[in-house]
């Protein structure tokens, strides 16, 4: 079972940097988008192995061709 | 970690907020607070010192008093916050001891730990709404805060 978290550090500049930890793809994102509306501008936002990890719900599709 | 993302904050906001961000900005720094009532600028001692701005600012105007300020003062450094006619958070920085750059750099320090208080104070409202649960919190070696917030 996914346990998302944001991992938050505020800087005394009051830059805020984000990480969401613990899911992968289109709901990373429309985390990240979720703090962003709250705090606003994003000045850069980076994506990293995990977000492209599989979601559990692959499907591979195979053909077999029968001489 | 899945995604990674670095935000400047916009601070458009109330003055009570943004007075009270600046409150616990200058708690943090040493400052102590004096309230002023309403300047008339043509009387006011001039003073040396520098101007600075908190970027992306704006105070919803219609709670602020004309010419309303906030001071706040550690030794002979005195900063009074108040609005331009952008609406913008002004920041002025005098200091008879202190040279212009001085100024300039404990003005725009200040104007930072203001925008961390009120980034603060807006992220743990908003997730908190949310019910989103705060399992820990602590302020770090270089006075940057870190929060873990689980979904």
């Amino acid at each position: 079972m996914e346990r998302p978290e944001f991992d938050i550090t505020i800087g005394k500049d009051g830059k805020v940097r984000v990480e969401v930890k613990g899911t992968s793809g289109k709901r990373c994102l429309e985390l990240a988008d979720l703090i962003k509306e709250i705090v606003g501008h994003e000045e850069k936002r980076s994506l990293t192995a995990e977000y492209y990890a599989p979601d559990g719900k692959v499907r591979i599709d195979t053909k077999v061709k029968l001489s | 970690m899945s995604a990674v993302c670095v935000l400047t904050p916009l601070v458009i906001t109330s003055w009570p907020v943004l007075a009270s961000a600046i409150a616990g900005a200058a708690a943090s720094m040493g400052f102590s607070i004096q309230t002023t009532p309403a300047i008339d600028e043509n009387n006011a001692t001039r003073k040396k010192g520098v101007e600075t701005e908190i970027e992306n600012s704006e105070i919803i105007a219609e709670e602020m008093g004309r010419g309303q300020r906030i001071v706040i003062v550690r030794g002979d450094i005195s900063i009074a916050f108040g609005q331009d006619d952008r609406g913008a958070c002004t920041v002025c920085v005098t200091g008879a001891k202190h040279s212009d750059s001085e100024l300039r750099a404990i003005g725009e320090e200040v104007a930072g730990r203001v925008v961390q208080q009120f980034a603060y104070h807006k992220l743990m409202t908003e997730l908190k709404k949310r019910n989103y649960a705060i399992v820990d919190e602590e302020v770090l070696a270089d006075d940057s805060v870190r929060v873990r917030v689980r979904l």
